[in-house]
Formats: structure tokens, C-alpha cells, sequence
């Protein structure tokens, strides 16, 4: 009997052997294709911002673009990253080194860009950051093959920071996310809102992922600040919002400081739970008739508007293939040099350049209101913009950029 | 320390204990009944607390409606389960049924993802139940203060209901010695997938509850049902009584633990287990499992 | 150690070493050379929680500790320590087996069902700390940047180069498993498994079997979990939580457990399908479940395990 069982492992055993040599481990060709990787979180908290609907917008980019560059064919890659730098890791440079993309755009969730941006380093390959907002990707982690495109943590703090400190809101508490992202706008908030005169009296970090936010508000309504700054995005800024309601805090006369907001987070609570939140955001599908087009086309392919981070993608896999085109090569050292000083007009991007020192893209931001309910006549038209800032004065000024290339 | 604070930090901890009272009672009539743990019962929790979302979204029913509704849907959702998949383990090892119904719950929840992303869906609390209480010292959500009156409620009806009717005595019969039971011509394996129905009822009342304070999202049943079970484990997992009250004291020891250091909220509990393991290894209202000769 | 195995599986055995050998070496050729450290890795996780949970019998739902604990102690003796390649490796084991231990002498006593909830509870606790020790583990940022240690003063950082040192002490571990397996320990292992009052009352100290075993299920780990990150350069909390150690139960039960080849069948089944899958559709998780559930419901000896019994059973007689 145990030979028989013996021989059946080993019979098994072959066909595992049969099994993976049927598996193309190379994908050969990456000369008659281009390859776009979309690598995000589908499948954790971040998945509604930007997830599916991501990589949707990037295929509309590909297909605008006329889907074919440089004479060859374009190919999106989708891949979910599930929050998790190291899994990020692995998949970035199996996508560069075996699967033949030459771009990862996307990366929400600022420990994975600054995962894959140095895995983008190593494999001289381009990253295109636009969902993750961490500032060290331009400044103490920056590289010369990634490129920061859509906003970052400075630019959310100079604006909704600093407005909210001048409108009253002096003596902060802040529960900031316990990852790369939330200790990047707690650096950031802290500094605007020290500049603007006010100051931080406490700070919670909480895990990723926490639902029950409970605790550390009840502190907070026993130090009776202004302020509750919320460093935190997706999923947890919807829950700390939710319990601030409970608990009716804003009744108390305590503003709500909301760091990061998206289309996606308004829907998920309703827009009356944000009680009319003041944010800084990079685009919105309402904005004007450019904007509205794309999000009707939008619509028409996923039956959703795009959040503003869909339309950042779109416009950054759009400017890659442009790039591409102009540099006539899809070589990284090639596009880095097309794209480094690049000025131009996009839906999303308006007054627009990549600046070559840090790789940041520069480009006008938008103070917005989150309306009331009633006021939200069309559905999804969740903001108001009160102001445009422009690129210049929203970014780190040059003076500061500490980045060496 | 400040009264209002440390009257508040309880209260909260009676909220989560009554969530884990609900759950582990859930759990411990399940498995007192059919020896299963019931790795999907957070599932069911959270089919509970979209359960009102869809009751609201589409059937127009308010929260009050969603409680009856939510429990009575994954009741059946239970007991259909329990009888295509369950039960033909159920002679086995209960190891097997420990892995069906971790399967079930990857399932479940990954499909419940597909349809409704990971987001989480809007729900409030229920209009009559807004606004806050004056206890006093302080000031507390009526909502929340409704989840403990309401849990309690419910908790202390299933305790009678299992040792004071004759239902009750059927299935504690039942439990002890099924052959027996079922030589008096009671139906034992309907009896078994009731009590698996009313099980799961029970965890979907809760998911109920929690929709309008949590985040609806496919991920809320995993990150409670190992809690959960460590509550289990501290109460002793035969008792019924037992597993009400581990569940509001565990809540209340993590609360008052997190006043103190903030990330034992949600480590309390793992680390009382360990505490209570080594005094009592049986749990504290439990009996060791003797070893069948 | 090796000789000895092969020599008491006889004939055959010797073939199935030597097909399974081919496999392993041929293996990064077929696939992506770091999907294939992948599954070798994984698969030795797998034969260390089928020593527990095939031959002692008992299920432990929080192996993940033993796994994440090795690969965070290991990661950091090699970037803070600066430690080498095997050094850093019994760092990892010793990290691993340091908690085995304490668990161990906890939830021992605990049968079944018990058993695999307390282990649950506690890896859930190692969580906790590694959460906790953001200095050292880099919490939710993870431990990032691992650089890859040298191995007897040679460098190895070529990913096919890796694979093969990797594979080499994957099959030094399997082997010191089916050596256990088939030593007189493992013997009276079985023979608790099966029945364990009748095991006690012929003298065996069953307690003492199981907690040897479950030490020596955790070294295992910890080795698999040390030769991780080493691989990836990475480690994060992923490693220690709860979907993890489900995740070794799954290729475990899948492959067969108590067959020590099902295991690491199951995992590569697993890390191959999860691959292709996760490039096809939306939701690989979907369907391991949905396999999961089929497997546990239908085929409860695993695949590996029913394929043997399919063709190993008596037939009885006409």
C-alpha cells in the first residue's frame, strides 16, 4: 500500500511539473506591446476611491489616446495591491521585471508608493504616485523614476490647515492614522497650523483599519479643542465622522478638521454627516464643461461619477503616453526627460508643469465646500469650490524642496 | 481622573460588551447544541447589518422593521446552510466543521465585496433614537444607551427561554444526550438546525444594532469574530449564562484598560484570555472537556 | 538524515524523492523565479503545520505567529544586527520556537476545538506587539528594506541563485519532518492522534508529545517564515494575522493533511491559482473559499489524501 500511495505523490508531482511549465513565466514580447500597469487597493479601504473605477479611467486614457503609440499597441495591467507594501513589492517588480510593463501608475496608500517607488529605483522603471499623498516622495524619498501627480500632504495642509486655524478653529487635536500617510499630514497639519497661529494640544495614533473611534473622542471632548483634525482617509475618516455625529461633538461647538476627503467617502455617509466639511481637493467632475464630459463618459462605461483621484489617473496615464510619444522611446531615462519642465492643460491638471527638482506636479487645487443634502440637486455633486489655488501657491515653494536626485 | 470621562469609557464598555454578549451567546447555543464553532458567525453579523441596509434601501423599512426582518433572513440563510453543508460534518471531528465554516466565511464575505465594494454603505440611527441623554455626569449617545438596554433585553429572554421553558429543556436535553432525546420522538436534527437558525438570528440581531454607530462593510464580521471568540474561550464555551456575562465584563475591562493605554481596546481581550487561561484554564463559568473513553 | 529517510521509504520513495527533487529545481524556470521561492517557502509552512495538525492531530488557527514572529526577528537582526544569512535564520527559529513554547505550556492541556482557538487568541497577541513595536517592526508601515543577507560570505542576490539556497533548506526541513514523522516519536504521535486515553494508559506523557510537537511544528514555521523575508526584503503585519495562519490551513487541508506531500501540494496549488487568478478575476478569495468548501465537504482527505485512498483502499471481498 505505501508503494502504491508513494507512486501516487510521485504521479502528482509530475503533473504539478506539467502543470507550471504550461505557465507562460515570461511574458515575452515587450516589444510589440506597451504595458501600463494600474496597480491599487481593490479590496481593502481604499478600494472605493480610487480601486475598479481606476483602472477604468486609465483604459479610457488608452482609448482616447488612440490606444496604440509609437506604433505599438497599449496593454493595462490591473493589479490590487490590498494595502500591503510588501505584497506591493513583490507583485511591482514582478510586474517590471517578468510581465514587461514599463509604468506603474496609481499606488493609494502612501507605504506602498514609497514601497514601490524604490522598487521603481532599482528596476529603472517609471511610478506615477497619484493616490498616495505622502510629501517623502518628493522630498526625502524622492528618485528620479518616480513622479508625484495629484496632490500631497503639504498642499492638503497649507490649505484645509491653515483655512480652518484662520477661521477660529486655534487648538487642534488631532487622531492621525498610525502609517506613512497619517504621520505625513500630522507633520504637515502641525506646521500650517503652527504657522497660522494655532496649535496642536494632543494627538492619537490609531491603527489602519479601526472602526471604533469612541475612546480616543471621548478624550477629545474632555480637552475641549476647536479642532479635531482627522489625518486619516477612506474608511476611517467615514467612521470617525459617523461617531463625531453620534456623539454630537459639532453640536458642542467642535469643528471638524477633515484632512482627506473623497467623492466616494461623501457618498458613503450621506453628505449631511459632513456638516458641510471644508477640504482642499485636485479636480471634480462638476468643475466645468471638460470635466463633465469626461464624467458622463465615465459614467456611461462604470454607471458611477469619477472620485477625483479617477480623474488624476486618467490624466496621468493620458501625459505618460504623451510623454512616451514625445521622448519617441518608452526607455524610463527618456520619458523621465520628456516629462521633467512638461507645461500643459489637461481636465485635470490646469496651469500645469512637472516640476524637474522633486518630479511634483504642480498644478491648481480647489477649496471646496461639502454641500448640504438638500442642496445636492444633481446626484453625486457632493462640492462646492469656494476657491482655486493656484499650483504655486498650493505646493511646497522651490526654496523648500529638500530633494536630491 | 475625571468622573464624566471614566462614567463615559463604561458606558462605551458596556456597548461592545453587549455586542459580545450577543455574539458569544450566539456561539455558545450553537455550539453547546452541535458541538460546531461557528467560524461564520461574524459573517452573519455583518449579513445582519446590511441586511438593514437592504431592508432600508429597497424595501423602505425603517430600523425597527430591519430588526425583525435582518435576524429572520439570516436565520433561514443559517438553517439552509446548516442543512446542505453542515450537517453531513457533523458526525465528524468538529475540527471539519471549524474549517466549513471558515470556508464559508471567506465566501460569503468576499462575495458580499463584489456587490457592494469595501466602502461601506450609509445608515443612521433611526430618528426616534437621535441625540443624547443627560445621565447627569454627563452626556451619552441614546442610540448607544439603547444597544445596552436592548441586548440586555435580549440576552436575558434566551437565558429563561433555555433554562426555564420546556423548549428550552428539549434543547439542553438535547445537548447532553442526543440519542436519548431522540428516542422520547423528539425531531433532533430539525431541533439542531432551529437552534443553528436562532444562532446565527442572534449574531444578525447584533449586526443589526451596530449598523447605525459602525461602518457597514463586508470586513466588520472578521474583525469581531475573533474577538469574539477569545470572549468565548474567557466565559467557558458551554455556558449560556456564562457567555452573557463574560461578554458585557470583557467590554468593560477593555474599556477601562483603554482610559489607561488606548490600544488595549482592542487587545484587552486577548490579553485577559491569556490571564484567565492560566488561572482557570477552563474558562470562568466552564467545566474542562472531559476526554470520551 | 536524508539517507536514512530514503532508504525506509524503499524503492519508490527513492523515485518520489528524486521526481519531486526535479521539480524543485526545475520550478523557476517555469514560473517567475520569486513566485517559486514563494511556493517552496510556503510549502515547508505547510509541512510544519501538517506535522501538528496530520500526525499530532491538533489544529492550530494561529500559526501565523510562528511565521511572522521569525521573519520580523530575522528582518531585523539583518537590518539593525547586521547578522548574516544563517545566523539571522536561527534568530528567526529561536523567536518562533520561544513562543511555541510559551503558548505551548498554556493551551496544551486544551483539546481540539479549544486548542485551535486559543492558538488563534494568541496570534492574535503577537499581532498586538508587532504592532506595538513600531521602532523596531515599522508596524503598518512594515519592515521595508531588508537587504539581502550573504550566506557564507557569498552574496545571493540573484533571484534564481536565491531560489536554490531557498530550496535547499526547504528540503532539509521536509526532510527532518518525514524523519520525525516516521522516528518512534512521531510513531506515538500517531498513535495519540488516534486515540489518545489508550496512548496514555500504556505510559506515553501525551502532553509532553504534543507540546514537542507543537515546538517542533513551530521551528519549522519559523524557519519558512525567516527564509521570507529574506526573500522579499520585506515583512509586514500581514504576516502575523489571523487570514494568514487560515491561509497555511487551507493549502494544508487542500493538499491532505498527514501526508506531508499533500501539504506541499496544496500550497503551490494554492500560490499558482491565487497568481493567475488574481489577473483573471477580482476575487481569487472567492473561489479558494468556494474550492475550500467543496474540499472540506467532498474530498476531507485532501486532494493528495483522496488520490491515495482512491487507489490504496482494500477492496472488499466478492
Amino acid at each position: 500500500m505505501q508503494r502504491l500511495s508513494r507512486f501516487i505523490m510521485l504521479a502528482l508531482g509530475a503533473g504539478v511539473l506539467l502543470f507550471a511549465s504550461s505557465y507562460p513565466a515570461t511574458q515575452a514580447s515587450a516589444d510589440d506591446t506597451i504595458k501600463i500597469a494600474v496597480m491599487n487597493d481593490q479590496s481593502k479601504v481604499y478600494a472605493d476611491l480610487d480601486g475598479q473605477g481606476g483602472v477604468s479611467a486609465v483604459r479610457m486614457a488608452v482609448q482616447d489616446y488612440g490606444g496604440a503609440v509609437l506604433g505599438k499597441s497599449i496593454k493595462v495591467l490591473s493589479v490590487d495591491h490590498q494595502n500591503d507594501p510588501a505584497l506591493a513589492s513583490t507583485k511591482a517588480h514582478e510586474l517590471f521585471e517578468s510581465l514587461g510593463a514599463s509604468v506603474i501608475i496609481g499606488l493609494p496608500t502612501s507605504s506602498v508608493s514609497l514601497a514601490v517607488s524604490a522598487v521603481g529605483a532599482a528596476d529603472h522603471k517609471l511610478v506615477i504616485v497619484v493616490g498616495g499623498a505622502t510629501d517623502d516622495l518628493t522630498m526625502s524619498k524622492c528618485n528620479k523614476y518616480t513622479f508625484h501627480y495629484g496632490y500631497d500632504t503639504y498642499a492638503l495642509a497649507q490649505n484645509t490647515g491653515k483655512r480652518v486655524t484662520e477661521a477660529g478653529g486655534k487648538r487642534w487635536y488631532m487622531i492621525t492614522a498610525n502609517y506613512a500617510f497619517g504621520e505625513s499630514m500630522l507633520r504637515n497639519f502641525t506646521a500650517a497650523v503652527q504657522q497660522a497661529g494655532g496649535s496642536v494640544i494632543h494627538n492619537d495614533y490609531v491603527p489602519l483599519g479601526n472602526t471604533d473611534f469612541s475612546t480616543y473622542l471621548l478624550q477629545a471632548q474632555a480637552m475641549r479643542p476647536d479642532v479635531i483634525g482627522l489625518m486619516n482617509a477612506g474608511g476611517d475618516t467615514i467612521n470617525s465622522m459617523k461617531q463625531i455625529n453620534e456623539f454630537g461633538l459639532q453640536k458642542r461647538g467642535i469643528k471638524v478638521g477633515v484632512g482627506l476627503l473623497f467623492d466616494s467617502d461623501v457618498s458613503s455617509l450621506g453628505p449631511d454627516y459632513w456638516n458641510g466639511a471644508t477640504i482642499t481637493i485636485g479636480s471634480y467632475w462638476n468643475l466645468d464643461d471638460k470635466t463633465r464630459a469626461f464624467a458622463d463618459r465615465y459614467k456611461a462605461k462604470t454607471g458611477k461619477r469619477p472620485t477625483w483621484i479617477q480623474i488624476a489617473d486618467y490624466s496621468a496615464a493620458y501625459q505618460y503616453l504623451d510623454a512616451v510619444n514625445r521622448a519617441k522611446s518608452i526607455d524610463a531615462n527618456a520619458v523621465v526627460k520628456a516629462l521633467e519642465g512638461y507645461h500643459f492643460e489637461d481636465l485635470f491638471a490646469r496651469h500645469a508643469y512637472i516640476r524637474a527638482q522633486d518630479h511634483l506636479l504642480i498644478h491648481d487645487m480647489y477649496v471646496a465646500d461639502v454641500k448640504p443634502a438638500s442642496a445636492v440637486t444633481i446626484p453625486w455633486d457632493f462640492f462646492k469650490i469656494v476657491k482655486t489655488v493656484p499650483g504655486e501657491q498650493a505646493y511646497r515653494p522651490l526654496s523648500q524642496v529638500t530633494c536630491k536626485m | 481622573m475625571d468622573l464624566s470621562l471614566l462614567a463615559l469609557q463604561l458606558f462605551n464598555g458596556l456597548v461592545s460588551g453587549a455586542f459580545y454578549a450577543l455574539l458569544s451567546l450566539g456561539l455558545a447555543i450553537i455550539f453547546g447544541m452541535m458541538r460546531i464553532v461557528n467560524f461564520a458567525h461574524g459573517a452573519m453579523y455583518m449579513l445582519g447589518a446590511f441586511g438593514a441596509y437592504m431592508a432600508a434601501q429597497y424595501l423602505h423599512l425603517p430600523f425597527w422593521g430591519a430588526l425583525i426582518i435582518a435576524p429572520l433572513a439570516v436565520g433561514l440563510l443559517g438553517m439552509a446552510f446548516e442543512r446542505t453543508l453542515i450537517r453531513r460534518l457533523t458526525s465528524l471531528d468538529p475540527l471539519y466543521n471549524l474549517l466549513l465554516t471558515f470556508g464559508l466565511t471567506l465566501v460569503i464575505e468576499e462575495g458580499m465585496k463584489q456587490f457592494f465594494g469595501m466602502q461601506g454603505t450609509p445608515y443612521s440611527v433611526p430618528s426616534q433614537l437621535q441625540g443624547a441623554v443627560n445621565l447627569g455626569v454627563t452626556f451619552y449617545p441614546t442610540y448607544r444607551l439603547f444597544i445596552i438596554v436592548f441586548s440586555a433585553l435580549v440576552c436575558l429572554a434566551v437565558w429563561l427561554a433555555i433554562e426555564r421553558t420546556p423548549l428550552g429543556a428539549k434543547i439542553r436535553a438535547a445537548t447532553e444526550n442526543p440519542p436519548l432525546v431522540q428516542a422520547f420522538g423528539i425531531n433532533t436534527s430539525r431541533l439542531a438546525t432551529l437552534t443553528f437558525g436562532f444562532g446565527v438570528a442572534l449574531a444578525a440581531l447584533a449586526g443589526v444594532l451596530a449598523a447605525p454607530t459602525t461602518s457597514v462593510t463586508p470586513a466588520m464580521g472578521s474583525d469581531i469574530i475573533i474577538t469574539t471568540f477569545a470572549v468565548v474561550v474567557i466565559g467557558g464555551m458551554g455556558s449560556i449564562g456564562g457567555s452573557i456575562i463574560t461578554g458585557f465584563i470583557v467590554g468593560l475591562v477593555a474599556a477601562i484598560g483603554a482610559m489607561v493605554y488606548p490600544p488595549v481596546a482592542n487587545t484587552g481581550v486577548f490579553i485577559l484570555m491569556a490571564l484567565v487561561l492560566l488561572v482557570r484554564p477552563a474558562g470562568l463559568f466552564g467545566v474542562l472537556e472531559r476526554r470520551s473513553i | 538524515m536524508i539517507a536514512r529517510t530514503l532508504r525506509m521509504s524503499g524503492g519508490i520513495g527513492i523515485w518520489l524523492a528524486v521526481v519531486w527533487l526535479a521539480l524543485g529545481l526545475a520550478l523557476p524556470w517555469l514560473v517567475f523565479p520569486r513566485l517559486a521561492a514563494d511556493i517552496v517557502i510556503w510549502a515547508l509552512f505547510a509541512v510544519a503545520l501538517d506535522l501538528l495538525l496530520g500526525y499530532a492531530g491538533l489544529l492550530s488557527f494561529g500559526h501565523a505567529m510562528f511565521w511572522g514572529a521569525s521573519s520580523y526577528l530575522c528582518g531585523i537582526l539583518i537590518v539593525r544586527a547586521h547578522w548574516s544569512f544563517v545566523p539571522a535564520v536561527l534568530g528567526g527559529i529561536l523567536a518562533a520556537v520561544i513562543i511555541a513554547a510559551i503558548v505551548g505550556a498554556v493551551s496544551i492541556r486544551r483539546q481540539g476545538i479549544y486548542f485551535a482557538m486559543i492558538t488563534l487568541a494568541f496570534a492574535q497577541l503577537v499581532f498586538f506587539f508587532a504592532n506595538q513595536f513600531k521602532d523596531f517592526t515599522g508596524a503598518e508601515n512594515g519592515l521595508q528594506g531588508v537587504p539581502r543577507p550573504w550566506l557564507f560570505g557569498l552574496p545571493v542576490n540573484d533571484d534564481r541563485a536565491f531560489y536554490y539556497i531557498a530550496l535547499a533548506f526547504a528540503v532539509l526541513g521536509v526532510a527532518f519532518a518525514l524523519r520525525v514523522v516516521h522516528s518512534p516519536f512521531g510513531q506515538v504521535l500517531t498513535a495519540i492522534r488516534e486515540n489518545e486515553p489508550r496512548a496514555i494508559s500504556l505510559g506515553y506523557a501525551s502532553n509532553l508529545y504534543k507540546f514537542g510537537a507543537f515546538v517542533l511544528s513551530a521551528a519549522l514555521s519559523g524557519l519558512a517564515g525567516s527564509l521570507y523575508v529574506i526573500a522579499h526584503g520585506f515583512t509586514s503585519l500581514d504576516t502575523v494575522q489571523w487570514q494568514t495562519s487560515g491561509q497555511v490551513v487551507i493549502m494544508t487541508v487542500l493538499g491532505g493533511m498527514g501526508t506531508i506531500f499533500g501539504p506541499m501540494f496544496g500550497a503551490a496549488l494554492y500560490l499558482l491559482i491565487n497568481d493567475r487568478l488574481s489577473t483573471l478575476t477580482n476575487s481569487p478569495g472567492f473561489v479558494m473559499g468556494a474550492l475550500f468548501i467543496v474540499v472540506v465537504s467532498l474530498f476531507r482527505r485532501g486532494i493528495v489524501g483522496e488520490l491515495i485512498h482512491l487507489f490504496t483502499r482494500k477492496k472488499p471481498a466478492a
